[in-house]
C-alpha cells in the first residue's frame, strides 16, 4: 500500500452534514432533499462503522444485486458510485484517479475504476472490505476492477458472471452464479441468507420500480415538475439502496412534490424553454453548476433512456432468486447491455416524443465506450424524428476534462440551434 | 517458401482462394475473436475467413465516426473496413460477447453494414461447470441457426472431419512453434504470424499443406536468426507482422507469444473422447482455451504465460496493448508483478491497431534489449 | 439602426458593419488583454472608416471565447451559430463548414435559411490543428508555404498517426532519419491526411453534405485542402475574408434582431 491519504468517507460524511444543515436554513427546499441527504448519511455511516459495530462489510460494483448484501445483514459499500460521491461532495478524486494511475492503470481505464482502484492503494482513503463481489455489468471495467481492488485490498473476492443475453439457459446460469455469491458470502461472513427477508427486499423492489415508473409519467407534465438534473439522485435509490424501505419513502415523497407541483400547475424551472433528453452522465464536479446553467435558461432533463427507465416486467417475493435475476435484466441501465437491437434503440425516438424533448444531450464520458460506441446509433435514430443532439465530451470524475466555461460555451451554442430550430 | 504465404496476404482481405470458394457458389462466414468455434463453419461447407482490421495502423475517420474515438482502433479498424465494402463477400458473420468494443462493432455492423446472417454468441467469462453449459447452447444454436442459414444439417460426421482437419493444423503450428525452441530458430517471428494471417484466410486443407512443406523446409534448413535476448509478446490482437520485424531489426529474438492472433489461436486440440457428441468436444476446447484477458480469474492466463516463458526460455516480455482495450490493460499491473515475482522484466507498449513499431516504440524497444543485455 | 459584429477571439478581435446587407465596414485589430479595451479598439477603427459615430445607433452583437464579457453588446451568440450565419450570407449554397482554427478544429451545418443545425468539435488534443501544421513544418526545417507547394508532389502519404501530437512528431522523425529517408513531399501529405482524416471523422459525425466551406487559418493552405478535397471527393469553398466570418455572421444576426424591431 502507499502513503496514507485522508479518510473519504468522513469526507463524504461531512459534506453531507452541511448540506443538510445549509438546506435547513433555506425556505423551499423539498421534503425530500433532506431524506435524501438524510439517507446518503446513513448509507456512509454504515460503511464508515461496519468494523467496529462489528458487521461484514462486502465492497460491490455496479448493477449489482445488493439485495442478497442486504437481505443477508451485510453492509454494502458501492464502489463506482463512492468515487461518484467523492468527486461530487469534496473535489478530491483526483488525488485516488492519480493513485490509480500510479498502481500502472492506463488513461483509458475510466476514472470511476481507475479512482477506486487508487481509493484501496492508498493507506486509509476506504475502510478496509470484508470481501469484494463485482460482476460485468456494465463493461469490461467492471469487470476487471474486482480482481484488481481484491488483489490491492487483500480481500477475498467472488465474481458474478452475468450473461449476455437472456436465453433460458442464460437466466440459469446467472441464478447458479448467484448461488454462488451466496455460498462465498455465507462461507466468509457466518452469516446465512435470509430467504424471508430476501422475499420482502423483492416485494419492495418491486414497489420501488413501480413508482420510478410513476415519477417517470409524471414527467412528461408541461412544465416538468421535476428537477432539471434530479434524475441523479433518483439513480442513487438502486444503487444504494434496491428494496429498501427508505428508498419507497423517498420515491414516494418525491411523486407528492410532483404531484403537488402539476396541481399548482408549476414547473421545476420558472420559465420552461428547453426539454431535454440526458444520455449517460453528467460530470459530476459539473453539476453545481449544470444546475444553474438549467434555470438560467429554463432547460430540464425530462428523461434519460438507458437510466430511469426500467424494462418490461414484474418481481415475485415468492420466487426471490430468480427475481433478483429478473431485476437485473430490467434495471435501466441493463436495457443498452446485450445486443442493441432495433427495438431498444427505436425506444429512444419514442421516448423523445411521449416526452415532448426538443433536444439530447450525450454526456460522452471518454472513460466510458460502450456507451460512446452508441453516440452514432442514438444520433441518427433522434435525427429521424428531428431531435437535435448535442454531444458533449466529458469525465464523469476528473476535473481537467471540461471546464464551465467551455461547458456553457457548448450549452450556450446547443440553446441557440434549439431556439431557431 | 515464406512467399507463398506472403503471396496470399498481398490480396487482402479478400484473398484468391476467398475468390474461388464464392465462384463455386459457396457461402463465406466472418469470424471475430478465438471464441467463435471454426469447426462448425467448416463442417457446415462455408469457408470460414478471419475479420480484422487493416493490415497497417490507418487514419479511422469512417470507423471514429461511427465507435467515436475512445473505442479501440481494432474494432473501430474493422468497421471501417466494412463500411467501405471491404467485407462485402461475407454471407455471414459470427462474433462473440468478448469485449466491449467487439459487442459494439457487431451493434453497428448490424445495423450499418447488415451482412445476411449475423450471430452473436455469449461468452462467459468463468471456467466452470456451468459456464460449460452456457456455452455448450450458444454453440449449439448457432450450429442451428447456421443449418437454417445454410439449408442442410451439420452432421456429426461431418464435425468430426473438420476437428480433425482443425487439430492437424494445431499440430502443425505446434511443430512450428517447437522449432522456435531452439537458441537459433529458423524463422523470425515476424514471418510466423505472416504464416498465421495467410491461415486466416484460406481453407485449412490448403493451408495445412503449405504449413507441412514449410515445416519440412525449415527442419533441414541451415537457416538461424540470432539475437540479443529472447523475447515473447504478449496483449491486445496483432496482426501486423511488421511490429514484431522492427523488434527483430533490433536484435530481439522473438521466439513465441501471448497473442490471440497466433498462440491463443491455435494452443489446444479439440479432445473427442468416449461420451461426447462433437460440439460437446468443439465447446469444451473452445471455453477452456488459452483464455483473453476478459475470463476470470487472470490466474489461468498469468500461469500459461509463465508456462511460455519456461518452454521457449524467455528473457524478456513485451506486451503490446491496444488504447483502450480494457481488459489487458486491468491486468498489466498483475501480469507485471507476477512476471516480477519470477524475475522476468516487463516493457509495456501502448499502441494502436496495426501499428509497425516504428518511431517512439523502437527506441522504448532499443532501451529495453539494452537493459535485458545488461543483466545477462 | 446599423447591425454591428463583434468576434473577440484569443489572438485577434473582428468588427464587421452592417447596413441592411450591405458590409459597409470592418476592422481587425490585436486583442487586448482586455477585451473591451481591445473591442473599443476595433470598433474605433471600424467607425473610423465610415461616417457613422458609435454615438450613432447600434445593435451590436458579440461573439468569440471572450466576446460576452462586454459592455457594449447587447447579445452574445455562439461563434458557431455565427460562423453558419456568415458563411451562408456568402455562400447560400452551403450546407457544412468546417472551421480549422490555431487550437481546434470545428464542423458545422446549416439549414438553407443558415440557421445551425448541428456541430462537431474535436476532442482535446493538439493533433489535427493549426498548431500541429506549424509544428510538423518546424520539425521538417521548411516553411508552413513550403510544405504546403511539397505536398503537391507526393507520391504515397506514409502513415502518420493522427492520434496524439506527440506519436506523431516521433513518426515524423523517424521518416526523416529512415534510410532511404521517405521523401519530404511524402511526408508532407502524410501529415496533411493524417489532419485530414480527423476532420473527416467529426465531418461523418454529423454526415458530410454539400457545398462545403472551409474557414480559418488553415483554409489558406493549399496543399492540405487539396488532400481534404481529395478525401471528400469534391471541391470546397474558401472564403477571401477567411477571417471575419464570425463578426459578420454576428452582425447579421444583429440585423435580423434591428429587422424584428428588437
Amino acid at each position: 500500500m502507499m502513503d496514507g491519504s485522508s479518510n473519504k468517507i468522513e469526507a463524504i460524511i461531512r459534506a453531507c452534514s452541511v448540506i443538510t444543515r445549509m438546506n435547513k436554513a433555506l425556505p423551499d427546499v423539498p421534503e425530500s432533499k433532506n431524506m435524501y441527504y438524510k439517507m446518503l448519511t446513513d448509507y456512509f455511516t454504515r460503511v464508515q462503522r461496519a468494523k467496529e459495530e462489528g458487521n461484514f462489510l462486502a465492497a460491490h460494483t455496479v448493477f449489482f444485486p445488493t439485495e442478497i448484501l442486504y437481505a443477508m445483514d451485510i453492509v454494502p459499500m458501492h464502489t463506482e458510485t463512492t468515487t461518484w460521491m467523492i468527486a461530487l461532495f469534496t473535489g478530491e478524486a483526483t488525488e485516488l484517479v492519480t493513485a490509480g494511475a500510479e498502481i500502472g492503470l492506463a488513461s483509458e481505464i475510466c476514472t470511476p475504476h481507475r479512482g477506486i482502484a487508487g481509493a484501496f492503494s492508498l493507506k486509509n482513503a476506504l475502510p478496509q472490505p470484508d470481501a469484494i463481489v463485482w460482476s460485468n455489468l456494465i463493461c469490461d471495467n467492471t469487470a476487471k476492477s474486482g480482481e484488481l481492488i481484491a488483489e490491492l485490498s487483500g480481500s477475498p473476492g467472488y465474481f458474478l458472471d452475468h450473461p449476455f443475453q437472456e436465453s433460458q439457459q442464460e437466466r440459469k446460469y446467472l441464478i447458479g452464479e448467484l448461488k454462488g455469491m451466496i455460498d462465498f458470502l455465507e462461507h466468509q461472513s457466518g452469516k446465512k441468507m435470509n430467504w424471508d427477508k430476501l422475499s420482502e427486499i423483492v416485494a419492495f423492489m418491486d414497489r420501488q420500480i413501480e413508482l420510478f415508473r410513476e415519477i417517470c409519467e409524471l414527467r412528461k407534465a408541461v412544465p416538468t415538475p421535476f428537477s432539471p438534473l434530479g434524475f441523479m439522485d433518483l439513480l442513487t435509490m438502486d444503487y444504494f439502496f434496491p428494496g429498501q424501505p427508505e428508498a419507497i419513502e423517498y420515491l414516494e415523497t418525491v411523486r407528492d412534490e410532483l404531484k403537488a407541483k402539476i396541481a399548482a400547475g408549476k414547473g421545476a424551472v420558472d420559465n420552461e424553454r428547453f426539454r431535454l433528453m440526458s444520455l449517460f452522465v453528467p460530470p459530476m464536479y459539473l453539476m453545481g453548476f449544470l444546475e444553474k446553467l438549467s434555470h438560467e435558461y429554463g432547460a430540464v432533463s425530462v428523461t434519460e433512456p438507458f437510466f430511469t427507465h426500467w424494462g418490461e416486467g414484474k418481481l415475485d417475493p415468492n420466487k426471490p432468486l430468480e427475481s433478483v435475476a429478473q431485476k437485473a435484466y430490467m434495471i435501466p441501465e441493463v436495457q443498452m447491455y446485450g445486443p442493441m437491437n432495433d427495438t431498444k434503440i427505436q425506444r429512444v425516438a419514442d421516448l423523445a416524443e411521449e416526452y415532448k424533448v426538443d433536444g439530447a444531450v450525450y454526456y460522452a464520458d471518454t472513460g466510458c465506450r460502450h456507451t460512446c460506441a452508441l453516440i452514432k446509433l442514438v444520433k441518427d435514430t433522434l435525427s429521424d424524428v428531428d431531435i437535435p443532439m448535442l454531444t458533449l465530451d466529458s469525465d464523469v470524475v476528473d476535473p481537467t476534462m471540461t471546464s464551465e466555461e467551455e461547458t456553457r460555451e457548448k450549452f450556450e451554442g446547443f440553446f441557440e440551434l434549439l431556439e431557431d430550430y | 517458401m515464406i512467399e507463398k504465404f506472403r503471396e496470399i496476404n498481398s490480396s487482402f482481405p479478400q484473398t484468391s482462394y476467398v475468390k474461388e470458394h464464392k465462384s463455386s457458389g459457396k457461402k463465406v462466414i466472418g469470424w471475430l475473436c478465438t471464441y467463435v468455434p471454426e469447426e462448425i463453419i467448416h463442417a457446415a461447407g462455408a469457408l470460414p475467413v478471419r475479420i480484422t482490421g487493416y493490415q497497417q495502423e490507418q487514419e479511422l475517420d469512417d470507423g471514429t465516426a461511427y465507435l467515436y474515438v475512445n473505442n479501440c482502433s481494432f474494432s473501430r479498424s474493422c468497421l471501417q473496413l466494412a463500411l467501405r465494402g471491404e467485407y462485402d463477400f461475407l454471407d455471414g458473420v459470427v462474433g462473440g460477447s468478448t469485449c466491449d468494443g467487439v459487442r459494439r462493432l457487431f451493434d453497428l455492423w448490424r445495423k450499418y453494414i447488415g451482412t445476411d446472417f449475423h450471430q452473436i454468441l455469449s461468452i462467459p467469462r468463468k471456467f466452470t461447470e456451468s459456464a460449460h453449459e452456457l456455452y455448450l447452447s450458444q454453440v449449439t444454436q448457432f450450429k442451428q441457426h447456421l443449418e437454417e442459414f445454410i439449408g442442410a444439417p451439420i452432421t456429426d460426421e461431418a464435425l468430426v472431419k473438420s476437428i480433425e482437419l482443425y487439430n492437424e493444423t494445431r499440430a502443425l503450428l505446434k511443430q512450428l512453434y517447437d522449432l522456435r525452441k531452439s537458441d537459433n530458430p529458423p524463422i523470425t517471428g515476424s514471418e510466423v504470424l505472416e504464416v498465421l494471417e495467410a491461415g486466416f484466410r484460406m481453407p485449412k486443407e490448403a493451408f495445412n499443406q503449405l504449413l507441412g512443406e514449410l515445416i519440412d523446409v525449415l527442419s533441414k534448413s541451415n537457416a538461424e536468426n540470432k539475437g540479443r535476448a529472447r523475447l515473447a509478446v504478449v496483449g491486445s490482437v496483432l496482426t501486423n507482422a511488421e511490429f514484431i520485424k522492427s523488434i527483430e531489426e533490433q536484435g530481439g529474438l522473438v521466439v513465441t507469444d501471448e497473442l490471440c492472433t497466433s498462440t491463443r489461436y491455435w494452443s489446444d486440440p479439440v479432445v473427442l473422447d468416449e461420451g461426447k457428441t462433437p460440439l460437446e468436444a468443439i465447446a469444451r476446447r473452445y471455453l477452456n482455451n488459452f483464455p483473453c484477458a476478459r475470463m476470470y480469474p487472470s490466474d489461468e492466463r498469468f500461469d500459461r504465460i509463465i508456462q511460455l516463458i519456461r518452454d521457449f526460455r524467455v528473457e524478456g516480455v513485451v506486451s503490446q496493448i491496444i488504447r483502450y482495450c480494457v481488459p489487458y490493460a486491468h491486468d498489466l499491473p498483475l501480469l507485471i508483478k507476477k512476471l516480477d515475482a519470477i524475475n522476468v522484466p516487463v516493457l509495456a507498449l501502448d499502441v494502436e491497431y496495426g501499428s509497425s513499431g516504428s518511431g517512439q516504440i523502437a527506441t522504448r524497444v532499443q532501451a529495453f534489449l539494452e537493459m535485458l543485455e545488461a543483466r545477462k | 439602426m446599423k447591425a454591428l459584429g463583434i468576434d473577440i477571439g484569443s489572438l485577434t478581435t473582428k468588427v464587421v458593419i452592417l447596413d441592411g446587407n450591405a458590409i459597409v465596414s470592418s476592422s481587425v485589430v490585436d486583442s487586448d488583454d482586455e477585451a473591451e479595451v481591445g473591442a473599443r479598439q476595433a470598433i474605433a477603427q471600424a467607425l473610423g472608416q465610415t461616417e457613422f459615430s458609435l454615438d450613432g445607433n447600434y445593435y451590436v452583437v458579440s461573439t468569440g471565447a471572450r466576446g460576452k464579457s462586454i459592455s457594449l453588446n447587447k447579445k452574445h451568440k455562439s461563434i458557431t451559430s455565427c460562423l453558419a450565419r456568415g458563411i451562408h450570407h456568402l455562400f447560400p449554397s452551403a450546407r457544412m463548414g468546417i472551421d480549422i482554427g490555431a487550437e481546434t478544429g470545428l464542423v458545422y451545418k446549416m439549414n438553407e435559411r443558415g440557421k445551425l443545425k448541428d456541430w462537431a468539435t474535436h476532442d482535446k488534443c493538439a493533433a489535427g490543428t493549426g498548431v500541429f501544421v506549424k509544428q510538423m513544418a518546424k520539425l521538417m526545417q521548411i516553411s508552413m508555404e513550403e510544405m504546403s507547394q511539397l505536398s503537391f508532389d507526393a507520391k504515397t502519404r506514409p502513415e502518420i498517426s493522427g492520434t496524439c501530437a506527440v506519436f506523431a512528431e516521433s513518426e515524423v522523425i523517424s521518416h526523416v532519419h529512415r534510410d532511404p529517408p521517405t521523401p519530404m513531399a511524402d511526408i508532407a501529405a502524410g501529415i496533411y491526411y493524417s489532419i485530414v482524416s480527423r476532420l473527416m471523422a467529426l465531418c461523418k459525425r454529423v454526415g458530410i453534405e454539400k457545398d462545403v466551406v472551409v474557414t480559418g487559418g488553415v483554409a489558406l493552405n493549399k496543399g492540405l485542402i487539396n488532400i481534404l478535397e481529395q478525401e471528400l471527393g469534391f471541391k470546397v469553398l474558401v472564403p477571401d475574408t477567411a477571417q471575419s466570418i464570425a463578426a459578420l455572421g454576428a452582425a447579421i444576426i444583429a440585423q435580423e434582431q434591428i429587422e424584428k424591431g428588437a
